[in-house]
């Protein structure tokens, strides 16, 4: 087996007494789409500076196809990157500025004018070549800056929030463009955003970050389905969660009583060290099933009905336990069980153990 | 706005009527020494008797003249350049510099904007003293540079504060090195305050006259001083036209601002 395209070991960064990453290592193959998420102060950025080689890191390693990047400085690494804010060069044009990585390489006119013309055709551009930035909208300026990332065919092209400016409906449609150019040009890209539904519409695989370190690291779907921590559970995706206590656990899945007398065998567990028996269950809206009576053979929770909210396609129904937790609930439209629904009623909740999570 | 201008009614009159008493109150003084040079009484009396160019015929023919004024503009251009860029590495480090005592550091070298000028070149003179730099044309311009380079750097450091250091680091990710993306990336985009910076370095070396007094020799005088001495020996109206020069030069200048500024905003 080759060595993977990029590596990243265990990456370390203090700042002083505060450590901006704790060990971060994580290995993405070429060409893939890998997102880092994240809310603020969580590493995520301070990874893409060491990677872009703006901050060296206090320990680990950056390997690009097995070689080590840390000794390269910034300039020499051959890496592509749009920036959050908008740093497109004010004083040229559109042109000279996807031009300016070709020029300071000392290719030939003709090389450049061909590049040029051939990333404006990639960013959807044409005939912007002589507007100057100023000249241009947020969403305008951060597709030059792409173009301008990618004029020199970098192996791997970072990205610091470059949407977080744009107001959502451009955001999308550049979201689309992205994923596009990545298509099309096999570029590895590097992503970093605080924005979930960002991160799952564009990425192969997504690394949530969170304190300095990478809670997980896999697909959407299986952040989704498989939280490995409570952090992950919360940050991806609508959750609720109820506390519960932990009778019996064998480390995989666990036994648990919920409220005063319903016990639910067989949760998935997800336990973080110690032994203690109050814990969070994790249900996920749309798993959630509910009934109108008390069903006779398997166990329920009384909730009371606060709130119906119709929402489309969707029905999202705010309910309040016994002692006093919300639980969502999202039904299709047109339910059985919302016919004829109303607030103060009292109904019962379900759900498959194997579907649910235990956090403690 | 509450107060707009249209709807003042007779008030808007009063307006009108101040402005132009204070448009008179700055520039009358120049228009007065204007005229008095183009007069033809050797006396400076106003209004002239009849009109004459017979001053700006003596100036140009005088050699002393001409060479205060080569002075002046040697030493100014000199104090130009080295203020742009002392004033650039200095406000560098004022704005992307990151240790203890940079707002003192910046204050400091503000200082020279409020202190009495006097005071500076009584201290500057007694410190060249010793050095043997009174009537040199580095005395000349060290002294001026310690008044012009809190311009400089006033100017440049605002610009640079407005420059996102982002802009930089996409140059240097794009293959510029660090140098090189200053030059190629920062210096250009900046480069309203670099000229800016330029032109009130060069006007305060270009009109200053007391530091001027105290480092010139005989041999070595700017037009200010020049126009001093002479002032004091025989109130020649050739003093008139130099000044009206002195003050033409200038305004050619700012207009000059006025142009490359509409420039840089395009």
């Amino acid at each position: 087996m080759t060595a993977p395209f990029l590596q990243i070991r265990g990456i370390r960064k203090d700042y002083g007494k505060v450590t901006a990453v704790q060990d971060v290592s994580l290995e993405i193959r070429r060409g893939e789409f890998l997102t880092f998420l994240g809310p603020s102060g969580s590493g995520k950025s301070t990874t893409l500076y060491i990677l872009a080689g703006f901050q060296d890191p206090t320990a680990g390693d950056i390997l690009l196809e097995g070689r080590s990047l840390l000794s390269t400085p910034s300039h020499l690494r051959q890496i592509g990157m749009v920036f959050q804010r908008y740093t497109l060069f004010p004083h040229l044009t559109v042109a000279e500025n996807i031009g300016f990585p070709l020029k300071v390489r000392r290719k030939s006119r003709a090389e450049i004018d061909a590049k040029v013309k051939q990333m404006l055709e990639l960013v959807r551009l044409e005939g912007f070549e002589d507007r100057r930035p100023s000249e241009m909208s947020g969403g305008q300026q951060q597709r030059v800056a792409l173009a301008r990332a990618l004029s020199y065919d970098p192996p791997v092209l970072l990205m610091d929030e470059p949407l977080s400016a744009l107001d959502k409906k451009l955001r999308e449609e550049i979201q689309h463009e992205i994923r596009r150019i990545h298509q099309e040009t096999e570029v590895t890209i590097l992503y970093v955003t605080h924005d979930q539904e960002e991160a799952l519409r564009m990425s192969d695989r997504i690394a949530v970050f969170s304190k300095g370190v990478i809670d997980q690291v896999g697909t959407g779907s299986e952040l989704y389905a498989e939280p490995a921590t409570r952090f992950v559970a919360e940050f991806i995706g609508d959750s609720d969660f109820l506390s519960c206590a932990v009778v019996a656990s064998n480390g995989q899945s666990a036994d648990i009583r919920l409220g005063d007398d319903w016990l639910v065998e067989g949760v998935p567990l997800h336990a973080r060290g110690g032994g203690r028996n109050e814990g969070a269950l994790l249900l996920r809206p749309e798993r959630v099933q509910l009934h109108r009576n008390q069903p006779a053979a398997t166990g329920a929770l009384p909730v009371r009905v606060d709130d119906l909210t119709f929402l489309g396609s969707n029905v999202h129904v705010a309910t309040t336990t016994g002692w006093g937790e919300p639980v969502a609930i999202r039904l299709p439209f047109g339910h059985d069980a919302i016919d004829g629904l109303s607030r103060g009623d009292t109904v019962w909740l379900g759900f498959d153990p194997r579907t649910a999570h235990v956090f403690c | 706005m509450l107060l707009h201008f249209e709807r003042l009614g007779s008030w808007k009159w009063v307006l009108v009527g101040i402005t132009a008493l204070t448009t008179a109150f700055l520039l009358l003084p120049i228009l007065f020494i204007a005229a008095l040079s183009f007069g033809s009484s050797q006396w400076l009396i106003f209004p002239p008797p009849s009109w004459t160019l017979r001053w700006y015929r003596e100036f140009f023919a005088d050699p002393r003249w001409i060479e205060a004024a080569w002075t002046s503009f040697k030493i100014a251009a000199l104090v130009t350049v080295f203020s742009v860029g002392i004033g650039l590495c200095a406000s560098f480090a004022l704005v992307r510099g990151r240790f203890k005592g940079r707002e003192a550091l910046k204050a400091l070298f503000l200082t020279p904007m409020i202190l009495p000028v006097v005071v500076l070149a009584v201290a500057l003179y007694a410190f060249f003293l010793r050095l043997g730099l009174n009537g040199t044309v580095t005395g000349f311009v060290i002294a001026h540079l310690v008044v012009a380079l809190p311009f400089s750097i006033l100017a440049i450091t605002n610009a640079l504060e407005g420059f996102d250091k982002s802009i930089e680091d996409a140059a240097v990710l794009c293959g510029a090195s660090p140098l090189e993306a200053k030059f190629r990336v920062t210096l250009p985009a900046i480069g309203h305050g670099l000229f800016s910076a330029a032109i009130f370095s060069f006007l305060t070396s270009w009109d200053e006259v007391v530091l001027a007094i105290f480092m010139a020799s005989p041999t070595l005088q700017t037009l200010p001083v020049r126009i001093w001495t002479t002032l004091r020996q025989d109130l020649t109206p050739v003093i008139a036209s130099a000044s009206t020069l002195l003050v033409l030069f200038t305004i050619l200048l700012m207009m000059l601002v006025a142009l490359v500024r509409k420039g840089f905003k395009s």
